[in-house]
C-alpha cells in the first residue's frame, strides 16, 4: 500500500473538514505577508545590483564639497557635475530643487530619457540641457503650475523648460527623494550668481574606462582623498546603497513576520484540534494493519501538502500586494523594478514549511502515538509527548524562522525578547479585561449575560483570541496615531510666531537690502549667522580620527563639511552645560560646542581642535559645552566660534523669519528681489516629510493587514477547536426549550463582547504607547484621542463579531435530535 | 513456550494471561491467570458483568495491547516477542474488526470505508471486493453516502462488510449490537454469523446479549478478571 497515496486520499476526502481551511487560511495569510515584503525587497536589491555602473552614471565616482583640481594620471573618459540646492519660481511660484548642473558627456554609464510630458517614456539623450534650457523632473511642473515650454527663473537667469527627466542613473523618486531634481548645463552656473562662498556644493567627477586603468586610478587617487570626499566604485556605491537598503528591509520583513508568528498560533490550534478529531482513525488504521512509520507517511504527506497548497497560494497573494506596495513606495520607478525573482519564492515557502512544521509537529506526533487499543477503549489518551520534545521541535522550527529574517543574533534576542514581552502583557491584560466582563455579565439578563458567561467559561480561548486580535488591533492603531499625530502634535507645540523660513545663501552685500526688506514688510527676523564650510580635522594635535574608538570613527560629523558661524551672543535656545560662553573674547580663538556631538567625539571643555577651512588650517579651544533646541525652527550650529578668527573669510548668512499667512504674497517678491536667495519654506518641507512619513506608514499598515487577517484566523481556529463543546451546550439548551433566536443572540452577544474588550484594550494599549513615544523619545505634550476608543471597539466588534457568527452559526439550525446523534 | 504450528495448534492461544494497572490506589488486576485457546473456525463469545475484563481480553488476544504477564500466540505468532508495528503488520489483511461504534471513518462514503482495510492490505482488486461486500450486506444503493446519512444499523452492516471484505483469518467483534435496538440488532446478529459461515473465519466476540452468546459455538465467562 502507498502510504503517499491514501493520505492524500483521505485529505481530498476531508477537504471540506474546518480545521484545514484554517490551517490553510493561516498559511496563506502568514506567507502573503513575508512573500509581500521579500519580492519586493528582491526587486529594489536587484535593482540596484543589476544597473550597476549604470546606477552610478559612470565606473568611477568622486564626489567632493570642494573643487579637485589636481589628478593622478590617468587615460580614462571623463565628466564632471557640481549640484546643489536653489529655489526655481516662476511667477509667484517658488520651490526648492535640487540643480546638477551637468558637462555634455553625462552621464559616462546608463541613460538619462528626456520626455515631451510627465509619464511618457521618452528619449534617450544627453542630460546637458541645450543653452538657456533645462531639463526638470515631472513632479516640479505642478507645484510652479508650469509646462514644458514656459520659462522659469533661477538666481538670476531665465531658463526654458526643455522637457521632463523620464529616467536618469540611481534615481528611484518617491520615498527615497525630496527636492524635485534640475538638470541644467555646467557653463550656466555662473550667470545664475546663485553659488555664494558658503554654500553647500557637492562636486562630482566621473570616470569611465576598463577594469585594469580603473583599478590603478583607483589606488593612486584614494591617499589623496579627505574624510569627507567619497570615491565610490560602481559595485561599491551599489553595496553602500544596499547596505542601507539591506537595514531597512529587514525591520520591515521582520513587521510581515509577525503576521506570520500569528498565523503560526492559528495553525498550532487548528492542528491541534485536527490531531485530536483524528485519534479515532489513527486507531483504526493501527488496528488494520498500519505501522508508526507508514501513519507518519501519511500524515506527514497531508501536513507537507497543505504546507505546499498554502505556501504557493501565499506567495501568490503576496506577489500581488507587493505591486501594490510598490506602487505607494515607489509611484515613479514601480514599473521600471525587475520582474519577480524566484528568490523570494524558495524564501517564502520555506518559511510558511518552517512556520507550519513548528505549529503543528507536536500535534502530529502525537497523534502517529496513538495506541490500537483506543478502538476499544475511546477515552485512552496518545501516549504523552514529553513537553521538551515538544518544545524543541517548534522552538527550533520557529526560531530558524526567526533566526533567517533578522540576520544577526542580537536582532534575534530583541525580536524574541520584545514579542515575548508583548505577548506576556497582552495575555496579562487579556485576563484583567475578562475579570471586568464578569462583572458586566452579573448586571445583565438573558441572552447577552449567557453569551458573557460563554467567553468566561472557555477562559483559555478567550484569553487567545482577545490577546491575538488586540495585538493586531493596537500594532494598527499605533501606526495610525503616528502618521497622523506626530508631526502635527509637534507642529501645534510650537509658538504661533515660530520662524516658518529660512533665509540661505545671503552674500555679505545683501545683508543690509534683505534687513531693510524685512523691516519695510514688517518681518519679524532671527540675527543674521555668518557661515563658513570648514572640516573638523585634528584633536589635541592629533588626527580626530585616530583619537576615535573604530566603531565611532564613521560619525557624520567628520564625513562632511560642518557650517561653521561666529558670534558674541549666545543664541536664544542654547544652554550653557560646561565652560563658559566666549562672549566678545577675542584674545584667543575659542569655540563653543553642541553637547550631542561632543559626546560622539569625546570632547571636553579644554580640548583644542582643528579645522580645515579652504585652505586655512584653523584651531580653536573648546570653552563651553552647550545644548541646543533643535526644533526651535532658528538657525542652529554644531561649532560655534567667538569672533575674531573667522570674521575675515569671504562667509555667506543664514536667518529664519515668521512669515504669517496674510504675508505670504511678500514672499514672491522676496525671490524675485533676491534671486540667489534660498528660501526654505518649513511648512513646505514638513509637508513633505510628512507626505513621505505617511507613504512608509501606509505601506507598513498595508503589511498590518495580514496582522488583523491572522488574528482573524486566530479567533476562527480557537472558536473551531471548541465547537463540539458549543455544540452539546446548543443541543441541551434547545431541548430545554430555548428558542433558535436566543442562541444565536447570545453569539453574537459573546463575539461583540470579545471584540469590543478587543478594541478597548487596543486603544489603552495604543494610548500609552503613543504618550511614551511622544513624550520620552520627543518631548512632546500627551494628549488623548477619543476617536480611538469608539474606532477600534466598534471595527473590534464588527470583525469578531462577524467571523466569530459565520464559524458558529450552524449549531443554532441543526435540530437537537440531529445534534445529538452527530455528537455521538 | 515454543511456537505452535499454525495447522495444528489454535489460532488464539493465551497461557497464564494477567493484566495489571497502576492506578493512585495502587495496581488493579483486571485479569488473571486467563488460559485460552482458540482452534480455526471457531466461534467464541466473552461474557461477563461490565468490568470483569471481556474487553481487555479482547483487545489482549487481537494484539492491541501488551499483556502485563503470561504469553500470548495470534496466528502462530509470540505476541509477546513482537513490537506494536510488528504486531500491525500481523494484522494487516489478516484479522477484522467489528465495534459497538461502529468506528466508520465519517469523511469516507459508505464503499470507501470498505475499501480501506483492502487498500491498506494492498489488494489489487480493492475497489471490486468492496462493491461485492456492499452489494453482499444489502447497502449497493447507499454507495456513496456517509456515515452521517445511515442509519445506526446501516452503518453496522457497513462495518461487518469492511470487517469481512478481506477475507480475514480472524474476526473480533466488541458488542456488535451494544448500541442497535433489538431488531436491528437481531438482523445483524444474523447478518454477522452467514457472513462467518461462508467465509470460513474464526470469530471472537464480547457481548452482553444472551441471544448472540448462544449463537457461539464457545462461550466463556469472566468473572473479576478470572475465567469462570
Amino acid at each position: 500500500m502507498n502510504f503517499v497515496r491514501l493520505g492524500l486520499w483521505l485529505l481530498r476526502r476531508e477537504r471540506a473538514s474546518g480545521e484545514w481551511r484554517v490551517l490553510l487560511l493561516a498559511l496563506i495569510i502568514g506567507v502573503g505577508s513575508v512573500a509581500t515584503t521579500g519580492f519586493l525587497g528582491d526587486r529594489l536589491k536587484r535593482a540596484m545590483s543589476e544597473q550597476g555602473a549604470s546606477f552610478l552614471g559612470a565606473d568611477l565616482l568622486v564626489s567632493s564639497p570642494r573643487p579637485i583640481t589636481r589628478w593622478p594620471q590617468h587615460t580614462l573618459t571623463t565628466s564632471s557635475a557640481i549640484e546643489f540646492t536653489s529655489m526655481v519660481a516662476k511667477g509667484d511660484a517658488f520651490q526648492l530643487a535640487t540643480l546638477r548642473a551637468v558637462d555634455a558627456a553625462y552621464p559616462l554609464r546608463g541613460s538619462v530619457r528626456i520626455a515631451a510630458r510627465p509619464f511618457e517614456p521618452g528619449t534617450a539623450r544627453p542630460a546637458q540641457p541645450p543653452p538657456g534650457a533645462i531639463y526638470v523632473d515631472a513632479s516640479l511642473l505642478p507645484l510652479l503650475n508650469a509646462q514644458v515650454g514656459d520659462r522659469v527663473q533661477i538666481g538670476e537667469t531665465h531658463f526654458t523648460i526643455a522637457g521632463v527627466v523620464a529616467e536618469e542613473p540611481g534615481q528611484l523618486g518617491g520615498v527615497f527623494g525630496l527636492a524635485p531634481r534640475v538638470f541644467l548645463r555646467a557653463d550656466a552656473v555662473a550667470q545664475t550668481r546663485v553659488l555664494q562662498p558658503g554654500s553647500r556644493v557637492s562636486y562630482l567627477y566621473q570616470f569611465a574606462g576598463d577594469a585594469q586603468p580603473l583599478a590603478a586610478f583607483s589606488a593612486a587617487l584614494k591617499p589623496t582623498l579627505d574624510s569627507t570626499q567619497r570615491l565610490i566604485g560602481s559595485r561599491e556605491g551599489v553595496e553602500t546603497l544596499r547596505g542601507a537598503f539591506v537595514n531597512a528591509d529587514r525591520y520591515i520583513q521582520l513587521t510581515a513576520l509577525i503576521s506570520l508568528l500569528l498565523s503560526v498560533a492559528a495553525i498550532a490550534i487548528a492542528a491541534h484540534r485536527h490531531a485530536l478529531r483524528h485519534y479515532d482513525q489513527a486507531a483504526l488504521l493501527r488496528c488494520m494493519g498500519a505501522t508508526t512509520a507508514q501513519l507518519r507517511t501519511l500524515y506527514a504527506v497531508q501536513l507537507l501538502t497543505l504546507g505546499l497548497l498554502g505556501s504557493l497560494l501565499g506567495v501568490a497573494i503576496g506577489a500581488a500586494m507587493q505591486h501594490v506596495l510598490a506602487l505607494m513606495l515607489l509611484p515613479d520607478a514601480a514599473a521600471r523594478l525587475p520582474a519577480l525573482g524566484a528568490a523570494p519564492v524558495g524564501a517564502a515557502m520555506v518559511s510558511g514549511l518552517l512556520a507550519l512544521a513548528g505549529a503543528s509537529l507536536p500535534a502530529l506526533m502525537r497523534l502517529i502515538r496513538v495506541s490500537p487499543l483506543r478502538v476499544l477503549r475511546r477515552e485512552l489518551p496518545p501516549l504523552p509527548l514529553a513537553a521538551w520534545i515538544s518544545m524543541t521541535v517548534s522552538g527550533s522550527a520557529l526560531l530558524m524562522l526567526i533566526a533567517w529574517y533578522a540576520g544577526d543574533a542580537r536582532l534575534v534576542g530583541v525580536f524574541v525578547g520584545a514579542l515575548t514581552g508583548l505577548v506576556g502583557v497582552l495575555i496579562l491584560l487579556a485576563r484583567l479585561a475578562l475579570l471586568g466582563g464578569r462583572l458586566v455579565q452579573r448586571m445583565s439578563h438573558g441572552p447577552l449575560r449567557f453569551g458573557l458567561a460563554q467567553l468566561l467559561r472557555h477562559r483559555f480561548d478567550s484569553t487567545v483570541q482577545l490577546g491575538a486580535f488586540t495585538l493586531a488591533l493596537f500594532l494598527v492603531a499605533l501606526l495610525a496615531l503616528v502618521r497622523s499625530d506626530l508631526i502635527a502634535s509637534w507642529r501645534a507645540q510650537l509658538p504661533p510666531d515660530a520662524p516658518n523660513y529660512f533665509l540661505v545663501n545671503i552674500a555679505p552685500q545683501q545683508q543690509a537690502a534683505v534687513a531693510s526688506f524685512l523691516t519695510q514688510h514688517r518681518l519679524q527676523a532671527s540675527a543674521l549667522y555668518p557661515m563658513v564650510r570648514g572640516r573638523l580635522v585634528s584633536k589635541n594635535g592629533s588626527p580626530i580620527a585616530a583619537t576615535l574608538p573604530p566603531e565611532s570613527r564613521n560619525n557624520p560629523s567628520l564625513r562632511r563639511e560642518l557650517n561653521l558661524t561666529w558670534t558674541a551672543t549666545l543664541p536664544a535656545n542654547n544652554t550653557v552645560l560646561a565652560g563658559h560662553w566666549h562672549g566678545e573674547r577675542r584674545a584667543a580663538a575659542e569655540i563653543s560646542v553642541e553637547s550631542g556631538m561632543a559626546e560622539q567625539l569625546n570632547l571636553v571643555v579644554g580640548d583644542t581642535l582643528g579645522f580645515q577651512v579652504g585652505d586655512q588650517t584653523l584651531t580653536a579651544r573648546i570653552s563651553s559645552i552647550r545644548s541646543v533646541k533643535w526644533d526651535s525652527m532658528q538657525p542652529n550650529f554644531f561649532v560655534i566660534f567667538a569672533p575674531g578668527q573667522l570674521d575675515a573669510l569671504p562667509a555667506s548668512s543664514i536667518a529664519s523669519v515668521h512669515v504669517p499667512a496674510g504675508k505670504a504674497s511678500v514672499l514672491p517678491r522676496f525671490v524675485k528681489a533676491f534671486p540667489g536667495i534660498t528660501v526654505l519654506a518649513l511648512d513646505k518641507l514638513i509637508a513633505n516629510i510628512e507626505a513621505v512619513f505617511a507613504q512608509i506608514i501606509g505601506a507598513i499598515q498595508l503589511l498590518l493587514g495580514f496582522l488583523l487577517a491572522a488574528g482573524m484566523a486566530v479567533v476562527i481556529a480557537t472558536l473551531l477547536a471548541s465547537l463540539d463543546a458549543r455544540q452539546q451546550e446548543a443541543v441541551l439548551l434547545r431541548t430545554l426549550g430555548a428558542q433558535r433566536a436566543y442562541l444565536a443572540k447570545s453569539l453574537w452577544s459573546e463575539f461583540i463582547a470579545l471584540g469590543l474588550l478587543a478594541g478597548l484594550l487596543a486603544s489603552a494599549c495604543a494610548e500609552i504607547a503613543m504618550a511614551l513615544i511622544a513624550h520620552r523619545l520627543f518631548e512632546l505634550p500627551v494628549r488623548l484621542h477619543p476617536w480611538l476608543w469608539l474606532a477600534l471597539p466598534t471595527a473590534g466588534a464588527l470583525l469578531v463579531g462577524t467571523s466569530g457568527w459565520l464559524t458558529t452559526r450552524h449549531i443554532t439550525r441543526v435540530p437537537p435530535m440531529q445534534s445529538i446523534r452527530a455528537l455521538n | 513456550m515454543t511456537p505452535p504450528d499454525s495447522a495444528q495448534f489454535p489460532v488464539v492461544a493465551a497461557h497464564a494471561l494477567s493484566q495489571r494497572v497502576n492506578t493512585a490506589d495502587g495496581s488493579l488486576v483486571i485479569l488473571s491467570e486467563v488460559e485460552l485457546a482458540v482452534k480455526a473456525g471457531e466461534t467464541l463469545a466473552i461474557t461477563g458483568a461490565s468490568g470483569s475484563g471481556k474487553s481487555t481480553l479482547l483487545g489482549l488476544l487481537a494484539g492491541l495491547d501488551q499483556p502485563s504477564s503470561g504469553e500470548l500466540f495470534l496466528l502462530g505468532q509470540n505476541l509477546n516477542a513482537l513490537d506494536e508495528d510488528a504486531r500491525a503488520r500481523l494484522r494487516a489483511g489478516r484479522i477484522g474488526f467489528v465495534f459497538q461504534s461502529f468506528q466508520l471513518l465519517p469523511a469516507l462514503t459508505a464503499l470507501e470505508n470498505i475499501l480501506l482495510p483492502l487498500e491498506l492490505a494492498g489488494r489489487s482488486d480493492a475497489h471490486a471486493r468492496a462493491t461485492h461486500w456492499l452489494t453482499r450486506v444489502g447497502l449497493a444503493a447507499r454507495a456513496g453516502h456517509t456515515p452521517r446519512q445511515l442509519s445506526g444499523g446501516e452503518q453496522q452492516r457497513i462495518a461487518l462488510a469492511r470487517a469481512f471484505a478481506t477475507d480475514p483469518e480472524i474476526v473480533f467483534a466488541d458488542e456488535p449490537t451494544g448500541n442497535l435496538d433489538a431488531d436491528t440488532g437481531a438482523r445483524i446478529i444474523e447478518l454477522l454469523f452467514e457472513l462467518n459461515a461462508s467465509a470460513h473465519t474464526t470469530l471472537i466476540l464480547v457481548t452482553h446479549d444472551e441471544a448472540l452468546a448462544a449463537r457461539c459455538q464457545r462461550r466463556i465467562h469472566l468473572v473479576a478478571g478470572r475465567v469462570a
